[in-house]
């Protein structure tokens, strides 16, 4: 009798072996060919990709580090060049395995010709990339869209947008090629089909069951941040809708016997996602994550002028862009939406941008929603910051409030 | 007798305290190491009791200087120069080759980049965190219920040893805890404690720069399988001289005499 | 003046000012528009971390909060800072003081927390409007903060010290290069620490009164040429043409961020080998990064030329271009003959870390040794910090 486990797989997820796959090869050839740039995954992909430049992204590399179990040592590399342990894992991460590639089992990237970051995701960016650039010699160059409080003011909206004519500029310059209506019309539609899909999947978890659950879209996210605006980043969201929506239907959860519903708050473990497996095991589900809920907006446009000017605004307006109450109402609005009875904010200690704030917001989110929640302390690749004793017991107390 | 023929260093650690007494040819004339115990002045009065006992001579007819964590205690001192310094003296004294020593101490760790005067070019400090110093195996060998000159041999009967990943002491002795909890070997686990130090020391001296030969100093090179574990960690034959804890006074006494010879 | 002097002469300071009706604006971050505060009446006054303060952050913050914004954040939930009318928190700077300011403001909700974005991007003139809208943003925040709209009068006063202030240091920087003992790097600190906690009349007097006598010393010694030279090199980042010749003496500068030139001061002071001209120069946030500003000029749109002035500072708040960062530094180290550099990096600052490593290189590829001083607000560990800069000394102790 063979033993079932308590949580389902995904079919779609084979295909993402073979986008990965693909996007690696692409980028291997892009950077003999000389138009490789390294991203950062909040950065508006669709401009260098309109001007047929490859990008590919470090972040995602960082997490194929930690789930290969190297993060520790891949970290280490980094730390011999004298970058302190405080800093961020993915940083270090990502100067070790440029410095040390050879040593590398994956996760190393191939040579940039020019570094992309934006730093609506936290304002380290600019300096990991900054390390890089003085390792690779490729010139780094930095969209800067300062956080908001609140609404984008007239003002804001101008200096990011001129940052974009800027960003235009420095990509003609530097690979030779220019930025074309019909291309980034072409390219600006296909990248919001994808988000659209994309939001219509994270969507389907209302549902219960949730037919997915946390790992499930930590790994079928990888397309929509590594492959949004080509053709067949919309061919695996279709797929993968139709595949969730037929789960629906069947009344298919991704985990056997789901009795608690929680959210969970940033970047996960990426050397542990047996740990949501663990809790499936209790009838733990994850309908929904303020990671994968990250993705705003969809960049319209009919010309290069209107989608430029969306580019300017979308981007700005990120999660981690919006201040500590912007993500508490986040958090709130996800717990009411989805039905959730609690929720786990992961500290990550890499990532002050997403958890300095946390000890606030957890009390702020049970007192607005009325539910109870759990902070746990680690890291994102270091798994030397994650003691599994220390994050069982918390999450423990937690699940017993709701027996 | 002048005052010009005889130098004394000393070296005030917080758990040892160490002096030596060399003649204007550089001859040790007597050494000794002690407990610092509870006062430090106090030690270093006992100290200078005994090589005064052991030579002959009074110590205050030498020149004296201080090093070590408690180094501006000691009254009697001509000036204080810092350990850095006094060990990659006193290394390339005994042996002029070596390019890279590491000290491990009972709180600190140290590597030091020995330029071709003798004198430190470069160096790198592990003083914030007790893991990759003599507490870190003080307190292993607690728990594994060894004496701290039990727990190298142990180690080295080992053939596969744990992996212990927690790079900070408290959760590294949580895990050891774990570990003994499910059944692993002594032996084994000592093991994985001594490549974790080797570990870490390895990396505190690519800070630096690996250069061969490497010498190692401190109470901690005296324990058979942090040597094995380091050497093999860092590709290198290590230098261990005879008496590795009194380097530190040594290359002291020697700054003691240089000093009086400009 | 050792450090316990240094705060309490600084809260008498700012006691005095209260007590004679000024209200007083704190900041974190020293690269703020002094003369707009100063229009609407306030007294832009730094808001500094302390020594002694015991850990009350634990509720609020996680450990990986910098150094910084949790020794400020532990003395407010101790008590402290009630002179204070608001505080600036710097937005867009860096993510401690990003994220501490939206706790801040929560945990203390009778606080008046206001922010003041900054472009970080090497972006010329859209950089320059950004930070002006800003700016007029911060100083309507401030009338309501006030109930005072902004005076031109009073920011032309302003802007007058603040040049004069500003000036005095620079040519008293420039003047330690040359011939450091005419001015101890104590006293030096003192008056820049004066200036953080208040810029007014009584201290641009205090500063152009050292200055003349400095410039006293310099003349006898017919240097009084080169320091005019350098401090213009200096202000205009362009430092290839000095000819400069200094003695064999030891010369060490101190590069880093958000720690107080008085702090470095009081931390050589004990220090074998520290001789009193040993420093010759700083390269902090709270120190050279703000002396060398260039002035805000007093004719146009005012909070146009506020943000000029802040964005002409070197190396900061622009954090785009870490090349020309290099670029500066190298110079530096070359042309103003520094022997040795001691890379501060506080506890949990991403900046500092991420930046030490290129630091080193940098002057390692010009030939100058340096030391990483891993520091915090607290000084923890103080005797292992004097015993690295002891050891620095020896190693570059050529006999």
């Amino acid at each position: 009798m063979s033993e079932e486990k308590p949580y389902r797989r995904l079919e779609s997820q084979d295909l993402l072996q073979q986008i990965a796959f693909r996007h690696g090869l692409e980028a291997m050839a892009a950077s003999e060919e000389g138009r490789l740039a390294w991203v950062t995954s909040g950065f508006p992909v669709e401009i260098p990709l309109a001007m047929d430049v490859f990008p590919t992204y470090p972040e995602q590399a960082g997490a194929i580090i930690g789930a290969s179990k190297i993060g520790p040592e891949v970290c280490g590399f980094g730390e011999d060049l004298g970058y302190s342990q405080e800093l961020c894992s993915y940083a270090r991460s990502s100067i070790g395995s440029t410095d040390r590639p050879e040593d590398v089992s994956m996760g190393a990237l191939p040579t940039p010709q020019a570094l992309l970051a934006c730093n609506n995701i936290c304002g380290t960016v600019l300096k990991w990339y900054d390390a890089i650039s003085e390792m690779t010699g490729a010139p780094v160059h930095l969209l800067d869209t300062p956080p908001l409080e609140g609404e984008q003011l007239p003002h804001h909206r101008a200096y990011v947008r001129r940052g974009v004519d800027r960003l235009v500029e420095f990509l003609a310059d530097t690979f030779n090629t220019r930025l074309e209506d019909e291309e980034a019309t072409r390219v600006a539609n296909l990248s919001s089909q994808a988000i659209r899909l994309w939001t219509k999947v994270l969507e389907t978890c209302v549902n219960k069951p949730s037919p997915l659950n946390c790992a499930d879209r930590f790994l079928t996210m990888a397309p929509v941040v590594s492959s949004r605006g080509m053709e067949h980043c919309v061919e695996f969201y279709e797929a993968l809708l139709a595949e969730v929506e037929g789960r629906v239907k069947e009344g298919i959860g991704a985990i056997r016997n789901e009795k608690t519903r929680l959210l969970w708050d940033n970047i996960p473990p990426w050397f542990i996602l047996r740990f949501f497996n663990q809790l499936a095991a209790r009838g733990v589900v994850f309908p929904a994550d303020t990671y994968t809920h990250a993705w705003s907006g969809a960049v319209e446009g009919s010309d290069t002028a209107s989608i430029l000017d969306g580019v300017s605004e979308v981007y700005s307006d990120v999660y981690l862009n919006k201040g500590l109450e912007a993500k508490v109402d986040k958090m709130c609005e996800l717990i009411k939406d989805y039905d959730l009875d609690g929720f786990v904010m992961f500290s990550v200690r890499s990532c002050k941008r997403y958890s300095l704030g946390q000890l606030v917001s957890k009390e702020m989110v049970t007192e607005r929603t009325g539910v109870p929640g759990v902070v746990i302390e680690g890291d994102m690749v270091d798994s030397r910051l994650f003691s599994e004793a220390q994050v069982q017991t918390r999450v423990d107390a937690l699940l017993e409030m709701f027996v | 007798m002048s005052e010009g023929s005889f130098g004394i260093g000393i070296d005030v650690g917080s758990t040892t305290t160490k002096g030596v007494l060399i003649d204007s040819s550089e001859k040790v004339l007597a050494s000794h190491l002690q407990n610092t115990g509870a006062s430090a002045p106090k030690a270093v009065e006992q100290l200078l009791v005994q090589l005064s006992t052991q030579s002959g001579i009074n110590p205050r007819d030498c020149r004296i200087i201080a090093t070590g964590y408690g180094r501006s205690i000691v009254e009697l001192a001509y000036k204080t120069v810092t350990e850095i310094t006094c060990h990659s003296v006193g290394v390339h004294s005994l042996n002029s080759e070596i390019r890279l020593l590491i000290d491990v101490g009972g709180q600190d760790s140290k590597v030091i980049r020995i330029g071709q005067n003798g004198r430190p070019e470069d160096f790198e400090l592990n003083d914030k965190c007790s893991a990759g110093t003599g507490r870190f195996l003080e307190v292993m060998a607690r728990v594994l219920e060894v004496s701290m000159d039990e727990l190298g041999p142990l180690a080295l009967k080992s053939k596969s040893p744990s992996t212990i990943s927690s790079t900070c002491t408290v959760f590294a002795e949580s895990e050891v805890i774990g570990r003994i909890g499910s059944g692993e070997s002594a032996s084994d686990i000592a093991a994985g404690v001594h490549l974790s130090m080797a570990s870490k020391i390895g990396s505190l001296s690519k800070r630096v720069g690996v250069a061969s030969p490497v010498g190692v100093t401190g109470g901690v090179a005296l324990n058979p399988a942090f040597r094995h574990y380091l050497s093999k960690h860092l590709g290198q034959e290590l230098w261990i001289p005879e008496r590795p804890q009194l380097t530190g006074a040594l290359g002291a006494a020697i700054i003691a005499l240089r000093g009086q010879k400009e | 003046m050792s450090y316990p002097i240094l705060i309490e002469q600084s809260n008498q300071i700012l006691r005095e000012l209260v007590d004679a009706g000024q209200r007083v604006l704190g900041y974190i971050y020293p690269h703020i528009p002094h003369e707009i505060v100063m229009a609407h009446g306030l007294t832009p006054s730094l808001v500094r971390t302390n020594r002694t303060t015991v850990g009350a952050y634990e509720d609020s913050l996680q450990t990986f909060s910098c150094s910084l914004t949790r020794n400020l954040f532990s003395q407010r939930v101790n008590g402290s800072f009630p002179l204070l009318a608001g505080i600036v928190f710097s937005a867009n700077t860096c993510d401690a003081l990003q994220n501490v300011a939206d706790v801040w403001r929560l945990r203390f909700p009778e606080d008046n927390v206001i922010r003041l974005t900054y472009p970080v991007g090497d972006a010329g003139d859209s950089a320059a409007q950004f930070l002006a809208k800003e700016i007029k943003a911060f100083s309507d925040a401030l009338e309501s903060l006030t109930g005072t709209a902004f005076q031109k009068d009073a920011f032309i006063e302003a802007a007058s010290i603040l040049e004069g202030i500003r000036s005095g240091l620079q040519l008293l920087y420039s003047a330690r290069l040359v011939n450091p003992s005419l001015i101890p790097y104590k006293t030096l600190s003192e008056l820049v620490g004066d200036f953080m906690t208040a810029p007014t009349k009584t201290v641009l007097t205090r500063i152009e009164n050292k200055w003349a006598e400095v410039l006293d010393g310099l003349r006898k010694q017919k240097q009084d040429g080169v320091v005019l030279k350098i401090r213009a090199a200096l202000l205009s980042q362009d430092i290839g043409d000095i000819d400069f010749a200094s003695d064999s003496a030891v010369r060490i500068a101190v590069i880093g961020g958000m720690v107080e030139p008085t702090t470095i001061a009081d931390l050589i002071v004990n220090i074998p080998g520290m001789k009193p001209n040993t420093v010759v120069l700083d390269i902090l946030t709270f120190g050279f990064r703000t002396v060398f500003t260039p002035p805000a000029e007093t004719e146009g749109d005012l909070f146009e030329n506020a943000a000029q002035s802040i964005l002409g500072a070197p190396s900061e708040p622009t954090q785009e271009g870490l090349p020309r960062r290099m670029r500066f530094l190298k110079d530096i180290l070359t042309n103003l003959s520094i022997g040795g550099l001691v890379v501060c990096e506080q506890s949990f600052c991403d900046p500092d870390e991420f930046e030490a490593p290129s630091t080193e290189r940098a002057a390692s590829e010009v030939g100058v040794p340096t030391v990483r001083l891993p520091i915090d607000p607290e000084l923890s560990d103080r005797a292992r910090l004097e015993g690295r800069l002891q050891t620095f000394l020896e190693t570059l102790d050529t006999s």
